[in-house]
């Protein structure tokens, strides 16, 4: 059966008769199933829903009842149905569209109040997206009509409504661009003609104010005090720059600002105000009164008020505070500020100064001024928060959900597959890559490996000093400059090796060797010797023979008295000769010709007395190289006066 | 005038004309100088309407004192009296209506005249000056009538009770005498320095300023400024004002008073100074409030400085008017 039409006409009858029925009985159960009953899809129905709704609230509102119940009581039904799911979510803010238009004020504040108590319900997820731009565009509205000064707490109440429903970031709450209201222009009495003292002039009759001296109607009558118009003019022409601060940017401007500011502060300074208990009793008395605060949205700039604006406290504050926060636009970083607005440094020391003096000022209006004006500091630094806020691009103070706080799952700990930690059958490691799993697969074991025999480098003894061995044997005939010893590179690896494998290499020996070649063939031999005797031994012998016999000659000569004198002093000579000195070290000094600087260096490299004389001999050790013989020592200590120590010397 | 003889320049007297539209303002080099407050005050004011309209020499030696009556301004210097026409002084005419000088003992010296004060019962002007007495003199007939002798030394200042007929003089010598003008005795003499709480030796005795107001009197100079009973001849408050003052006058429920100092000094009837007003001269001599108009009711106060500061509001400068 196919489903039965949907009737737009018949359908919204129905809903108008049905809604009807509902505002009467003030419940929306036959309104629901009105709903239910009738043929069609969705859609269809929910948009005749939301036109039979607004046809009945304009067939209520055309009735011009008094009250708003009826028009609220019809909201909360089209609520219901949104709820309900048979309205679309942006009936209930084009029905209170409709109802603000129509109506006057003070019903409007009627319907606010409905607007206010239902936030909760207009931010609620089905409300909010559809409604938001409804709702700023109402109330916009609203506030379009109202005017400041009459209905300042209807306009408050409608800003702070606005201020709950949107975020923080809502752009379209934002001056992003820092512009400043250029509108509010200060109107003030600039020459005579302008005056508004002769429209004054019936007004003052009825009041009864005594007049100096009554002219015709036609003059303007002169005001019953002196009026100072120089501060007057330069006084208003202040609010000129508070109001548009880019203008201190420019150099000519700055110059009368400065001028002007000048003189209104040091009127403010001379002219203090005191302390009254009477103005104290005349606030309470004000707000006792329960009269309403009116709120002038703009300064009163007629001349006669400025002698009674000076003697104000409040109206002081409201000028000193616009002061500050002029300096701190002019101070701070702002995004929108373009290049040319910069202060140069005449500018921000004059600036620096006024601000301590409105500071001071400030201080000095009672009541508090104390109190105030560490308030309103408090107040300047927390607006450099919301400065760096905007400069930013006033990013939301919603704190996102950091995406890791999902609950962990415990992770199953999966078996590393066998084969990759070469634990499978073959035994094999895989690295990822053949030609490293080829590489590491040579030897699992790494310490194994370095200690395989084929990474042995380094050649035995016999085999490396073969070659010099053999020509170090005299017999062979090895001419020196051919002897591989003299090979710098292979001098330089055979000290190496010995130093690896020959104790030989770390016996101390008192032989000077003029060069490398003649230590390795000094050392060639000595390991010659040692070396078993797969050689011929006669080459050996001979070597051996021959450097027997020099290392016999040589130990002989030491032996001989002759030889000792030609003999290098010994280290252990050396140590004897020192603790034998002691103390009496710089008369060998000066005997052995050293100079002052040397003995003052060894005075303080050591305290230690024998020490020092130790140091002595070593350096005249280095000092004569070759010719540091014992002879030289024991004719020096002789000549010193040691005779004994010579003889000692000479003994050993 | 050179910018020497201006920087020179001493005001010290002043007077306000009859209808209060101008200010007539006397210096050290014996010149009157007449300004316009109407022009000064008015929303158009600029440099020039703060200069005089008319400036000429009265007298051969400074203007110590002006007085104006309700048509002439009188002007005395170097111990003579001259009469001005209000009227034609306004017309730039500076010819003198009459002058005269009272009867000194001596020929040889000419005393100053410090101060005057008109009886407007008897019609008659008291002047006190340097030879140490009051000269009465009748203003129809232009004759002295009577000498007040008593004071030992110059006269400065003088005031007049009207309702009790007495003239009071404060004078070098540090007392303050009130004389009794038909008599011509001295009723009461008052050593101010003798009195502990107002005293201040390191300063003098002199009585530099004097006023009075129905049942009190201002006095003050070598000692501090102080306010007196007359009724019962005590002093009820000090005021702990630095500077000698040279002036004082009551106002509304404050007392105004200007001296030695910067600044113009408002205090309480209780002996606690209010505030300080700053002002350009660095030393003020003379203090007059304008009564006769309201509209140009200003305080203007004048020194040792060319300029005479006019203040709308007491509390702060308005500008300066310049000689």
């Amino acid at each position: 059966m196919s489903p039965s039409m949907f009737n737009f006409n018949e359908a919204k009858d129905k809903f108008t008769a049905a809604t009807r029925n509902a505002l009467d009985n003030k419940t929306s159960k036959p309104f629901l199933t009105i709903f239910n009953q009738l043929p069609g899809n969705e859609t269809e129905k929910k948009t005749t829903l939301d036109q039979a709704l607004r046809g009945v609230l304009e067939g209520e509102i055309v009735k011009k009842k008094n009250s708003c119940d009826d028009f609220l009581s019809l909201i909360y039904l089209s609520i219901d149905g949104v709820t309900e799911g048979i309205c679309s979510a942006t009936t209930p803010f084009l029905l209170l569209g409709d109802v603000l238009d129509c109506l006057p004020l003070d019903q409007c504040d009627k319907i606010f109040t409905f607007v206010e108590e239902n936030v909760s319900t207009w931010k609620s997820n089905s409300f909010y997206s559809a409604g938001k731009n409804y709702l700023l565009r109402m109330c916009n509205d609203l506030l379009r009509r109202l005017s400041k000064s009459q209905n300042t707490v209807f306009c408050g109440r409608i800003q702070l409504f606005l201020a709950r429903l949107f975020p923080l970031s809502e752009k379209s709450g934002l001056n992003l661009q820092s512009q400043f209201n250029l509108d509010n222009v200060t109107v003030f009495n600039k020459n005579e003609q302008e005056s508004t003292l002769g429209q004054k002039h019936t007004e003052e009759k009825e009041e009864g104010m005594e007049e100096g001296e009554m002219g015709d109607e036609d003059e303007p009558a002169p005001c019953s005090i002196p009026i100072d118009y120089n501060l007057y003019r330069k006084f208003w022409t202040l609010q000129d720059y508070f109001r548009n601060p880019v203008q201190c940017y420019d150099k000519f401007s700055w110059m009368t600002f400065l001028k002007y500011s000048d003189e209104t502060l040091a009127v403010f300074k001379s002219y203090k105000l005191d302390d009254t208990q009477a103005s104290k009793r005349k606030l309470e008395e004000l707000r006792t009164a329960g009269g309403e605060h009116v709120y002038f949205a703009k300064f009163l700039t007629s001349e006669k008020l400025m002698d009674l604006q000076l003697s104000d406290s409040s109206f002081r504050r409201h000028i000193l505070l616009q002061y500050l926060i002029l300096f701190q636009y002019l101070k701070g970083q702002v995004k929108f500020k373009s290049s040319s607005c910069v202060l140069n440094d005449d500018q921000t020391l004059w600036m620096e100064d006024t601000t301590k003096l409105v500071y001071q000022l400030l201080r000095e209006i009672p009541p508090d001024g104390d109190k105030f004006a560490t308030m309103v500091e408090h107040i300047l630094n927390t607006e450099e928060n919301w400065n760096s806020w905007k400069n930013e691009g006033c990013p939301s103070f919603v704190k996102e959900r950091p995406a890791d706080t999902k609950p962990a799952r415990p992770t199953r700990k999966r078996q590393a597959p066998e084969d990759f930690l070469g634990k499978g059958p073959d035994r094999k490691i895989f690295m990822g890559n053949d030609e490293l799993t080829r590489l590491w697969n040579l030897n699992h074991d790494n310490m194994e490996a370095c200690k395989s025999d084929n990474r042995e480098f380094m050649p035995t003894l016999e085999e490396f000093f073969e070659e010099a061995i053999e020509q170090a044997d005299p017999a062979n005939m090895v001419e020196d400059e051919y002897k591989v010893v003299r090979n710098s590179n292979y001098g330089w690896r055979a000290l190496r090796l010995l130093s690896r494998r020959s104790p030989h290499f770390f016996q101390p020996t008192n032989q000077q060797f003029k060069s490398l070649a003649d230590y390795l063939e000094s050392m060639v031999i000595k390991l010659a010797k040692e070396l078993p005797k797969d050689l011929p031994s006669e080459e050996i012998k001979t070597g051996e023979e021959d450097d027997d016999d020099n290392g016999d000659t040589l130990l002989k000569e030491s032996n001989d008295s002759p030889g000792i004198q030609n003999k290098l002093v010994s280290n252990q000579q050396m140590d004897e000769i020192a603790a034998k000195l002691g103390g009496q070290w710089k008369t060998l000094a000066v005997q052995l010709e050293m100079k002052a600087v040397e003995v003052r260096e060894i005075e303080t490299d050591s305290e230690d007395v024998d020490m020092q004389a130790k140091l002595l001999l070593v350096a005249w050790q280095d000092r004569e190289g070759s010719q540091a013989t014992v002879e030289n020592l024991v004719s020096a200590l002789s000549a010193a006066g040691f005779p004994k120590i010579a003889e000692i010397l000479s003994d050993t | 005038m050179g910018p020497v003889e201006l920087l020179h320049m001493s005001v010290f007297s002043q007077s306000f004309s009859p209808c209060g539209r101008f200010l007539a303002a006397g210096n050290n080099y014996g010149e009157i100088a007449v300004f316009s407050l109407s022009s000064a005050l008015s929303p158009e004011a600029s440099e020039i309407s703060q200069k005089p309209i008319l400036t000429f020499t009265a007298h051969e030696g400074p203007v110590f004192s002006l007085l104006s009556t309700d048509t002439h301004l009188l002007s005395a210097g170097n111990g003579e009296i001259s009469a001005w026409s209000w009227t034609e002084l306004t017309k730039r005419n500076t010819k003198a209506v009459w002058t005269r000088r009272p009867q000194y003992k001596s020929s040889l010296e000419i005393p100053e005249i410090n101060a005057m004060v008109i009886n407007p019962r008897e019609n008659s002007l008291a002047v006190g000056g340097g030879d140490n007495n009051i000269h009465i003199m009748d203003l129809e007939s232009g004759v002295f009538k009577s000498v007040l002798q008593g004071h030992s030394d110059y006269v400065h200042c003088l005031s007049i009770r009207e309702r009790e007929g007495e003239i009071l003089s404060g004078g070098e010598d540090g007392t303050v005498r009130i004389w009794d003008y038909r008599t011509g005795q001295t009723v009461h003499s008052i050593e101010v320095y003798k009195y502990e709480d107002c005293a201040r030796p390191q300063y003098g005795k002199w009585i530099s300023c004097l006023t009075t107001d129905a049942e009190w009197m201002l006095c003050g100079g070598g000692p501090s400024l102080s306010l007196w009973h007359l009724r019962s001849l005590s002093p009820t408050s000090v005021f702990p004002l630095s500077g000698c003052q040279r002036q004082a006058a009551f106002y509304q429920d404050l007392i105004l008073s200007v001296g030695e100092g910067q600044f113009v000094s408002h205090c309480l009837m209780s002996g606690e100074v209010k505030s300080l007003i700053p002002c350009t001269p660095p030393s003020l001599n003379t203090l007059a409030i304008n009564t006769n108009s309201t509209e140009h009711r200003v305080l203007t106060v004048g020194g040792s400085s060319d300029q005479i500061d006019v203040f709308t509001n007491l509390s702060y400068r308005a500008f300066s008017l310049s000689f």
